[in-house]
């Protein structure tokens, strides 16, 4: 059987291919094609295919992870969508939280609400926080709102009642009626999509799922026939923001998930490389074209958090919690009118690009800076297939930066890199200390084109030990979309003490969310065998506003005593404290269904020649304050297990490019990573 | 440039700067992370920095404006009655006093803790939290019918609270036994002291690893480019002196409106910020100490010229603040100081209105909301007879700017704290949520319209309710610019049996009973630009939309009404 992750980034659409179990990994690049994402998908599977002599009908799984729907909430791209509400609520999405997006300055605006109000329709009905229902649900209204919407063109429509999370009627009321009254309209409701409290939080990412529907079950219907035609059997399935995988039919039924889901599959695979490797404990540091995504990972499991926005709109569903940084390799790098050298967050992006790939780039980028320094190949890139200019690299970080610094080409290129190195390894301070560990007890997982390349800096900067280097880590995205399992979050809030009596109206909630889990799972004809069930509960003292998660046993089902001694664990890790004698609020509870899909056992490699045979060429580098040195280059691919680097040096492979520096060694493991030991 | 002005090192400064930062940062999580009330750890209502030896603030990490610059007057208080020779690695200082240590209110208790590096004194790290009570004459000590100080809690001069990181018992129970809720105090000033004993280790850490001659003139660098960056915003400004008034209602018990006058004006180094012609200091509670005017100011010069640039002395140096004498922006002691959020909103609607002679047109905005409204309904809850508090900070419009209509239903300036979701309300309290939307047609008229304000419509649904309520802006709307118009007042009114009570904008503990509606609207934003110059399809859309009313348009739109009228947008 062979398996396909694929990835579509922004400037490349990167593949990973298993051919067999115990076999090696295949890894393939080709441009991205923004105009139409699945150009690009079938342009590398049919490569793949025939490069590799795969016939079509041996392919097994195909997982991918898309910006489909994300690029349509940033561009504003959706359908026009419609949100029936409340009377005396149309206004929820437009008020929010309130607050500005940014403190100091009032000329950047906060978004506008995905629906405009002329289609926010508020309509008869109410129901009360216990659940009473104060006024029923308007028929006459609701029928009169939608024919208004559609009048004017309306795609999709979204339902949202006040306190729908805890009495659901009206609104199911509401979507049967419209269901049937017209069969044809992409319809989603606040009590399926997020069951949970907070009526902006709950409403947004409701209607944000109804303004992508139409258009991504449309991507969706459009990849399966292309892949058909190609002669795969398989379905696609879609990499969603907890790091699992959708089956098309959930993504089509619940597209908001999708958002952000191409960095997850990322660190779902992290996870799993460094557990193999026996570093469980790492921080993910993701180097693309234009950012930079850091998250944690701790005893191999990633982190989730729900309070994440797209384009400045909340999507509350849970997600692998990633902190983004506005430094990458398209970073541009400028001096402004005091002297100041700053990095980012400007990108180049992938067009005009960086200036030494002479698509119109002038500005200077940290990749150029690497380009300049011959830290990165000056002559090409990606085995080849990307030529670079570094004369055009060397011209612009001469005009734009060395120049008006008063400083040389070196320095300034080496200044750069420098600023994006502080730059990130403040980044990931923050984020270890936020989440309550101690950096030096943590590993830096580095991949993306240019992890590896920034990796020995960042965590000399950071005070990080440990770096790991996954084989071609400019495809890792795609490679963990090869290890991931189908998955669905079932919530529902609950606002119960944590008391016997809370207790057991939790743990019906949880058995209920089970059975939902499990019939979701039976539809998608998983195997009773294959089908795990990990559950949470949001918690928080009686006065507090922040949840915590906490996981909880399901079989055999915790007893609140262990959910309370477990809760008050977490609270000491996340805040450093805990208190005893306080009631605890059980604000919602989670149920992740998985279905385990069957994985290749991974590769273990044995071997290799000598070190000899993997040194490609010297080059000269230039180091700081070591200057212009000249290093051994080394084609990773050719390095054996157990064999040594000593820095400084440099290791190419075909998707990114690992830096040793002085004093620095890269040990490659039996997975064929790099192993280093004495980063810091 | 000079060469003079360029920095010696620009990628060392840009290092050093994220090194900084990166320690405030950590500073900050801890903060929040280990602290006990909810007001620093779910408000984020604190602040951290470091300082040079000389007392120079070099980074600061804050959610609130309001903080910016708001360590300075204690770390500079500290340098000025503790002599360097009397402090000792270990020592910490704390005080809160706006007369006796550059405080800004009583609940804003400071630390600030020397760093020592090879025997000497190279920094100072300090933080300073939001206690939620310091004692005074109501919970919360804040209370803007305060008549002097002594009614608003504990003062704290500068003095040793720790020495070699252990905390002085004995003080601490004394500022603790000043406060309705003592653990709480007791524990979190020890979080205070941590905090900075974090801070000291890894700011020592940096001056160890980059070598002290090093940091030095990296700190020279950094603070020089600061001020030379602003310098270069200022210097471009006209050599005008522009002067904007602003008004509060009342001085907080009920007397006559208030004004505040700014003065703005450059002479090509240094920003002049002078608030000659502002009414005298009032009984109430809504003075603005020193330390609180310097940072209202701070914030409104990085708003208005450079939103990017760092919060440090390079800042500062280049903006010069004059007050007169006993004036409600310069109280003399022992006035009341509290309340003093609502007119450093003013303060800042006052400076915003200066600068406007200033700015060219696409950086003005009108006036904003300018108030940070606390509305508040208390009683004991059917439920459990508990005694319960709804309060809650209601945003406003923003004021329209040269590029867009403001924004609708936003906190603005000093101030940015999140909204109390209805379902979350009605879940806790006893109060039942009717409307909780924009104000339609309270955003001025214009090129570009002023954003709208938020109205919250609740029926009380017990008997015994108390309502209060602390606002502003009933009696003055937000100011248009260019020729844009004026956005609505606030308003309060109270709906029993068919009758409507408008009432005043401070509110005092007022009983009602179960069926009484409260209706409470905040301020729209001002305008920007004559309305006859909107464009149709603009005001066309906002019809439809039903944030303008037809009477409304007709009556500031005129001719423009009857072209949108024939547009199908």
């Amino acid at each position: 059987m062979v398996r396909i992750g694929i990835d579509v980034g922004g400037t490349f659409t990167d593949f990973t291919v298993s051919e067999s179990a115990g076999g090696a990994l295949f890894y393939f690049k080709t441009p991205s094609t923004p105009h139409d994402p699945s150009e690009a998908i079938l342009t590398g599977i049919r490569t793949i295919l025939e490069t590799r002599g795969i016939a079509a009908d041996r392919v097994s799984y195909l997982g991918h992870g898309t910006t489909v729907a994300t690029n349509m909430i940033i561009e504003g791209k959706g359908v026009k969508t419609g949100l029936v509400t409340t009377r005396g609520f149309r206004d929820v999405l437009a008020i929010g939280r309130q607050t500005r997006p940014y403190l100091y300055d009032f000329l950047k605006q906060k978004p506008e609400p995905i629906v405009e109000r002329r289609h926010r329709i508020e309509i008869g009905e109410r129901v009360t926080a216990s659940g009473e229902c104060l006024s029923p649900l308007d028929r006459g209204e609701l029928e009169q709102a939608v024919e208004a919407l559609l009048k004017d063109g309306v795609q999709a429509v979204a339902i949202s009642f006040l306190h729908s999370y805890r009495a659901p009627r009206h609104e199911e009321e509401a979507e049967r009626f419209i269901r049937a009254r017209w069969p044809e309209l992409y319809v989603s409701r606040s009590s399926t999509v997020l069951p949970e409290f907070r009526e902006f939080e709950r409403t947004s990412t409701t209607a944000l799922n109804a303004h992508v529907g139409p258009k991504m079950a449309h991507y969706l219907d459009h990849l399966c026939a292309d892949t058909r035609t190609l002669g795969i059997a398989v379905e696609p399935m879609t990499i969603h923001s907890n790091g699992g995988l959708l089956p098309v039919e959930a993504a089509r039924r619940f597209p908001v998930a999708t958002c952000l889901s191409g960095p997850a599959a990322g660190v779902i695979g992290a996870a799993i490389v460094s557990s193999l490797a026996g570093v469980p404990d790492i921080v993910t540091f993701d180097v693309g074209g234009t950012s930079t995504d850091v998250s944690l990972v701790s005893g191999g499991q990633p982190r989730f958090t729900r309070s994440r926005e797209v384009a400045g709109h909340p999507v509350r569903l849970p997600m692998v919690d990633i902190t983004v940084i506005g430094a990458g390799g398209g970073s541009i790098a400028h001096v402004d009118a005091s002297g100041g050298l700053k990095v980012g967050p400007t990108s180049a992006g992938a067009v005009p690009g960086p200036a030494a790939y002479g698509k119109g780039g002038e500005y200077p980028t940290l990749t150029d800076a690497n380009i300049v320094l011959n830290r990165l190949n000056p002559v090409a890139l990606l085995d080849g297939r990307l030529p670079v200019d570094r004369a055009a690299a060397c011209r612009s970080i001469d005009r734009h930066v060395a120049d008006k610094l008063g400083i040389s080409t070196e320095e300034a290129a080496y200044g750069i890199i420098r600023i994006a190195a502080a730059n990130m390894a403040r980044a990931i301070r923050a984020v270890t200390v936020e989440q309550g560990y101690d950096i030096r007890t943590l590993a830096l997982f580095a991949f993306g084109g240019g992890g590896p390349l920034h990796a020995t800096e960042v965590a000399r900067e950071a005070e990080i030990r440990r770096i790991i280097i996954p084989r071609e880590p400019g495809t890792m995205c795609a490679r963990g979309t090869l290890m991931s399992d189908i998955s669905l979050d079932f919530s529902q809030t609950l606002l119960e003490r944590a008391d016997d009596a809370g207790w057991g109206v939790t743990t019906d909630a949880l058995r209920a969310l089970t059975r939902k889990g499990d019939a979701w799972l039976e539809s998608e004809t998983i195997a009773k065998a294959d089908r795990v069930f990990n559950a949470t509960i949001n918690a928080y003292y009686v006065g507090q506003n922040h949840e915590i998660p906490v996981s909880v046993s399901l079989s055999p089902m915790a007893s609140v005593e262990t959910f309370r001694a477990d809760f008050h664990r977490a609270h000491m890790v996340a805040y450093g404290t805990c208190f005893e004698d306080r009631p605890i609020a059980i604000v919602s509870a989670g149920v992740q269904a998985v279905g385990r899909i069957p994985k290749d056992s991974p590769a273990l490699l044995t071997g290799g020649g000598p070190l000899a045979d993997a040194l490609k060429e010297r080059r000269e580098v230039y180091l700081g304050d070591g200057g212009w040195q000249s290093l051994d280059i080394y084609r990773r691919d050719l390095l054996a297990v157990g064999e040594a680097v000593h820095g400084p040096a440099i290791v190419e492979e075909m998707s990114s490019t690992t830096i040793l520096l002085e004093g620095q060694t890269g040990r490659i493991d039996e997975y064929g990573n790099i192993i280093i030991d004495d980063a810091f | 440039m000079s060469d003079a002005a360029r920095p010696a090192d620009s990628v060392g400064m840009e290092v050093f700067s994220n090194r900084l930062l990166s320690i405030t940062e950590v500073m900050a999580i801890h903060m929040m992370k280990s602290s006990f009330s909810a007001q620093i750890k779910e408000r984020r209502d604190f602040s951290v920095g470091i300082f040079d030896a000389e007392g120079r603030l070099l980074a600061q990490g804050t959610h609130i404006p309001l903080h910016l610059g708001s360590l300075l007057g204690a770390v500079e208080t500290t340098l000025a009655r503790v002599a360097l020779s009397e402090m000792r690695d270990g020592d910490s200082f704390i005080c809160n006093d706006p007369y006796l240590a550059g405080g800004t209110h009583l609940p804003d208790i400071a630390i600030v803790t020397p760093v020592f590096h090879a025997g000497a004194i190279v920094a100072f790290v300090a933080n300073i939290g939001h206690h939620t009570d310091v004692g005074g004459v109501v919970p919360g000590s804040i209370a803007a019918g305060a008549k002097s100080i002594f009614e608003e809690g504990i003062r704290l001069p500068v003095v040793r609270i720790a020495q070699d990181w252990e905390v002085d018992p004995n003080l601490l129970a004394v500022i603790a036994a000043n406060s309705r809720l003592q653990d709480e105090r007791a524990l979190d000033l020890r979080v205070q002291v941590t905090v900075n004993r974090l801070g000291c280790e890894q700011t020592r850490a940096l001056f160890e690893r980059m070598g002290v001659a090093n940091a030095q003139a990296a700190v020279q660098d950094l603070l020089a480019y600061t001020t030379h960056r602003l310098i270069r915003h200022v210097a471009a400004l006209p050599r005008d002196r522009c002067t904007f008034e602003s008004w509060l209602d009342d001085d907080g018990i009920g007397g006559a409106p208030v004004k505040i006058v700014a003065t703005v004006w450059h002479d090509g180094g240094v920003l002049n910020v002078d608030f000659a012609g502002t009414d005298g200091q009032v009984a109430g509670a809504m003075n603005v100490s020193e330390n609180a005017l310097r940072a209202s100011v701070y914030y409104c010069v990085k708003a208005l010229l450079d939103p990017d640039l760092m919060p440090n002395s390079g800042l500062f140096d280049a903006v010069r603040v004059m007050v007169p004498p006993r004036s409600v922006v310069s109280p003399h002691f022992p006035a009341a100081c509290g309340a003093r959020s609502i007119t450093c909103q003013k303060v800042a609607r006052a400076v915003f209105g200066a600068f406007r002679g200033l700015l060219p047109a696409e950086h003005v905005i009108a006036s904003s909301n300018d108030v940070l409204p606390v509305i508040s309904l208390s009683g004991s809850h059917p439920d459990s007879g508990a005694y319960y508090v709804y309060a809650e900070a209601v945003g406003g419009g923003a004021g329209a700017t040269g590029h867009h209509d403001g924004m609708d239903a936003v906190q603005v300036h000093v101030t940015n704290s999140l909204n109390l979701p209805s379902e979350v309300l009605e879940i806790e309290f006893p109060l039942l949520v009717e409307e909780y939307g924009l104000a339609v047609d309270s955003g001025g008229s214009g090129r570009h319209r002023g954003g709208l304000g938020i109205v919250r419509q609740l029926r009380i649904l017990c008997d015994d309710t108390v309502l209060s309520v602390r606002s502003d802006s009933h009696k003055f709307g937000a100011d248009g610019v260019h020729g844009g118009g004026m956005g609505a007042g606030g308003a309060l009114t109270l709906h029993e049996n068919g009758n409507i009570r408008t009432m005043p904008s401070k509110v005092d503990a007022m009983a009602l009973s179960a069926g009484t509606v409260v209706r409470f609207a905040t301020p729209g934003g001002g305008g920007f630009g004559p309305s006859h110059t909107r464009a149709a399809a603009a005001l066309a859309r906002d019809l439809k939309n039903g944030v303008v009313t037809r009477e409304a348009a007709a009556k500031d739109y005129g001719d423009v009404l009857k072209v949108a009228d024939d547009m199908d947008v």
